[in-house]
């Protein structure tokens, strides 16, 4: 029982450390990640998406990035990179740290070898001085007769792989931790406004913080020429009513309040008004084209409002419909200039004050946003170690034949390209025979 | 006026690019190397005109030139011609002109027969494009295509030599791969332009996501250019670990590097024009 599941231990062991089913799995993930830009997500498109045949949507095609299928794939991938790397980890620290002169002739590289011919003295020392001047760390062993060498320049650059590969699973953490602890959500409020933190509109997760986010303005700011120069909005966090903090943030400018990330993300123009019922005043903000309304307390009466294109960009004027409960019609509607008031069916008066922004705010909490810059910058790391790092590791053993003369047999033990590494080992042999002359 | 200007440090380049194309290929088949220098002479000025043209295009418009299809099709054709060059003198491998200098001359006949004055002229950007982080974005980008541009050129090579190799031409010395380099050369080349421009596009990619952090709130949102780039990304990955695990060299590495600028091109034109998502302004 113990040997056959020491043996299963093993087969998967094997498999996960197999290059060959981490180059599968990427090209499979890549085929179906290509497959989800041509049938329409529902994250990113969700009307083309219900569009689509309800057997594709329930085979999950609309949402292939949420999938089962489609995480286990990214799961099995971490799983391969994670035993690939646990693999290789001895030998990269000896490749870095523990490599030592070489004992014999067949240990000296093989494929990219030179030979230098003279007194082992004077070869000694052109090496020496040569490996100092090209940077390389050098340790030699031997004496008089027998004597050999290596020389590492560029050594860390062994970790580059490694730390790349090992990225990919410190991005994946960060990106389950975003969505296991984190949430988002979208709030769309006129200036003046004020919304619990808890009573925005989510899309993912749930929000525990009690704080509440007050619009002190918003703006459409526009440049002298015409451009748009951003959306801005004057933003104040309240704790018990009182404000803790504020600030203006605007498009690639956002705000951040205990780990809470405020976007601006769109802008509308809207209207506020001041509602009279029976003296007690109630301020109002209504967006534009009747995408919010407004219930008088105690009435089933539904108040929609729309900024009047026809009238003057300076001084526009806002028209306004009262619907009652379901009713399709309205039952009353009609124009306000600045600062008029209408009595609205008997029960409240209705004064427009003036025109105000909507600021959309796109709010998300994602605890795995700073692991992710983490992967970010170990996967960076690890392809400039990998690529721009290369080590190159020379080494050579220096055979008497008569006397005090004999032969120095140095080889090159370069990573990727064997080109370089001849040109690094014909260069390096080049400046030997220059010294010696 | 410096619109004026603009316009005919275009044409300038479209001049200068279809030349020295033309010019690459008459050396490829002459040999005479007075061809060649004067081709190299006529990328040089299509670098510097199309540099020019870039920059008057960013003092017209007060911003980089990101803002639309053209501009970027601008700043490819610059990162593919600089690569080029560098590639050109460091490497002493003129040859190479003939299969890379077409990509730039291609993109701008593109531009030439699809976009019309009113396409190309500098438009407002909107706020989520005003970003330092936009900028580093599309330069790792313009260097990382153009490097890939130039391991197609190499993998084309490659596998032209190679054919005519295995039909017996080897010994020719007049034939039009006669004075390509050793297809172990090329084929070393092409790894070397690869594993340059690989961490580029990597870059190109995080930058994209941190810009889209600061812009949208969320670094990656599975929209179908992230997803391309993502699947060039692993095309290359594969290429390079094929190559190191497998010995996939030669051939088999030429026709990857075919394959992976294939994918850049689908990942820079396919999805601005077959399928819209956030980058939809780039059209």
């Amino acid at each position: 029982m113990v040997e056959s599941s020491k043996g299963l231990i093993d087969r998967l062991w094997s498999t996960f450390s197999s290059m060959k089913l981490g180059l599968a799995l990427l090209g499979i993930i890549a085929f179906v990640a290509g497959i989800g830009t041509i049938i329409p997500q529902s994250e990113q498109d969700p009307e083309k998406a219900k569009a689509v045949g309800q057997l594709w949507q329930t085979m999950g095609f609309t949402h292939l990035y949420n999938t089962v299928g489609f995480r286990l794939l990214l799961g099995f991938l971490c799983i391969n990179l994670i035993v690939c790397t646990i693999q290789r980890l001895r030998g990269i620290y000896h490749r870095t740290f523990n490599l030592t002169p070489p004992l014999s002739l067949a240990r000296v590289p093989q494929k990219n070898r030179m030979e230098l011919q003279g007194e082992l003295e004077p070869l000694r020392e052109a090496i020496q001085e040569v490996v100092k001047q090209k940077g390389y760390r050098f340790t030699h062993i031997g004496q008089t007769d027998s004597w050999s060498f290596i020389a590492v320049k560029h050594r860390l650059g062994n970790w580059g792989s490694l730390i790349t590969h090992l990225s990919f699973v410190v991005l994946v953490i960060g990106a389950l931790l975003g969505s296991v602890l984190g949430f988002k959500g979208y709030l769309m409020e006129g200036a003046g406004s004020t919304i619990p933190i808890q009573a925005i509109q989510l899309s993912k997760g749930a929000v525990s913080e009690t704080f509440s986010v007050r619009i002190n303005s918003a703006e459409d700011r526009m440049l002298p020429n015409g451009e748009r120069d951003n959306w801005y909005t004057n933003l104040s966090i309240l704790e018990n009513g009182q404000e803790v903090a504020r600030k203006t943030l605007s498009v690639n400018h956002p705000f951040v309040y205990e780990g809470i990330t405020f976007y601006q993300a769109s802008f509308s123009k809207g209207a506020h008004f001041s509602v009279d019922m029976n003296g007690q005043i109630i301020p109002v903000v209504l967006q534009d084209q009747g995408q919010s309304y407004f219930q008088a307390p105690g009435t089933d009466l539904y108040l929609v409002t729309t900024i009047d294109p026809s009238s003057s960009a300076q001084k526009p004027d806002v028209l306004y419909q009262v619907y009652q409960g379901n009713g399709a019609d309205p039952i009353q509607s009609g124009k306000l200039t600045s600062l008029q008031t209408v009595d609205v069916q008997g029960k409240y008066k209705l004064t427009l004050d003036g025109l105000v922004g909507f600021s959309g705010l796109q709010v998300k909490k994602d605890p795995g946003v700073a692991v992710i810059w983490l992967g970010c910058a170990m996967l960076i790391g690890g392809l400039l170690l990998a690529f721009y790092w290369q080590p190159v590791v020379l080494s050579g053993i220096f055979q008497a034949e008569n006397g005090r003369q004999g032969t120095l047999t140095v080889g090159a033990l370069s990573g990727k390209v064997t080109v370089s590494t001849r040109e690094a080992l014909e260069q390096f042999v080049n400046s030997v025979t220059k010294l010696l002359r | 006026m410096l619109e004026s200007l603009e316009t005919a440090m275009f044409y300038c380049l479209v001049i200068a690019c279809t030349v020295c194309m033309l010019l690459y290929w008459v050396r490829l088949g002459s040999k005479k190397e007075f061809v060649g220098r004067l081709a190299t002479f006529f990328t040089i000025i299509a670098v510097i005109v199309n540099t020019v043209a870039i920059i008057l295009r960013m003092v017209t418009s007060g911003h980089p030139p990101l803002s639309n299809g053209y501009e970027f099709l601008l700043t490819f054709c610059l990162g593919i011609m600089a690569v080029y060059l560098y590639a050109e003198f460091r490497y002493k491998l003129r040859s190479l002109g003939a299969f890379v200098m077409p990509i730039p001359f291609f993109l701008l006949m593109f531009i030439i027969m699809t976009m019309g004055p009113e396409e190309r002229i500098a438009q407002a950007v909107p706020p989520a494009l005003k970003s330092q982080w936009l900028t580093f974005h599309v330069v790792t980008a313009m260097f990382a295509y153009g490097a890939f541009a130039v391991s197609f050129g190499l993998g084309l090579m490659y596998l032209l030599k190679l054919s005519k190799e295995d039909n017996g031409y080897t010994s020719s010395p007049q034939g039009i791969v006669s004075r390509f380099p050793a297809l172990e050369v090329l084929d070393a080349l092409a790894y070397k332009v690869v594993g340059f421009a690989f961490p580029l596009l990597t870059l190109c990619i995080i930058t994209g996501a941190i810009w889209a952090d600061y812009a949208w709130g969320t670094y990656w949102s599975w929209d179908p250019k992230e997803t391309w780039s993502l699947i060039t990304w692993i095309i290359y990955a594969g290429y390079l670990h094929a190559r190191l695990m497998y010995g996939w060299r030669g051939k088999r590495a030429a026709w990857m590097a075919v394959f992976g600028f294939a994918a850049v091109l689908f990942t820079f034109f396919g999805v601005n024009y077959f399928l819209p998502g956030l980058h939809s302004y780039a059209q």
